[in-house]
């Protein structure tokens, strides 16, 4: 199984949102929140990180 | 993880003690036994999708006879996975490629997958110990 680095950094940030979320969170409606907060974040951050980065890869 | 949650049946010591053995093994396993069914399902499929995925991906998975400090954190990280790990040669017969950015990739996978189980270890052992504490003080409320 050949992924590259974004879908591979999808499945990271889907998981480990989906379990920060259930062991943080008590009620169904934070932990959506938070899931869906997380996830989002992992995603900015990373691709952020990515862009500032990219001036020194060259 | 959260303290304040509420336990309507308390949990003896034995079957917390079970419960965290039985979570390492199998991911998710130490809550069915606490009786956790959602927070079950949940740790099951996110610590099996991110070991399979990183062991397709021939991600790398380390040994007991590490090499440098980098390597036994690597192994601590992987054992956390419990069968998963004891499995890992069958799943992925080929074994490691880390020449490839993709079992790089995996590599980090498989080891958040241990970490991530062995959080949902101590929570189980959280959520009996818990159950415990709150059934003693229930008892010296009952008894003053």
């Amino acid at each position: 199984m050949i992924l590259n680095h974004f879908q591979t950094m999808v499945i990271f940030a889907l998981a480990v949102s989906l379990a920060f979320a259930f062991l943080s969170k008590n009620s169904m409606s934070e932990r959506i929140r938070y899931a869906v907060w997380a996830f989002l974040a992992f995603l900015v951050v990373a691709i952020g990180i990515g862009w500032l980065m990219y001036p020194f890869s060259h | 993880m959260n303290m304040a949650e509420k336990h309507s049946n308390p949990i003896n010591p034995a079957l917390t003690l079970v419960a965290a053995v039985a979570g390492w093994l199998v991911p998710g396993l130490g809550h069915v036994l606490l009786r956790k069914w959602g927070k079950a399902i949940v740790y099951f499929c996110a610590v099996v999708a991110l070991a399979l995925v990183g062991l397709l991906m021939r991600g790398n998975v380390f040994n007991s006879n590490a090499a440098d400090a980098f390597d036994t954190l690597g192994f601590l990280a992987d054992i956390g996975n419990g069968i998963l790990y004891f499995l890992a040669g069958t799943i992925n017969p080929a074994g490691a490629n880390t020449a490839i950015a993709a079992g790089d990739y995996g590599t980090r996978l498989i080891a958040t997958a241990g970490v991530l189980n062995f959080l949902c270890v101590l929570e189980a052992l959280q959520i009996g110990f818990a159950s415990q504490q709150s059934r003693e003080e229930e008892k010296r409320q009952a008894g003053a």
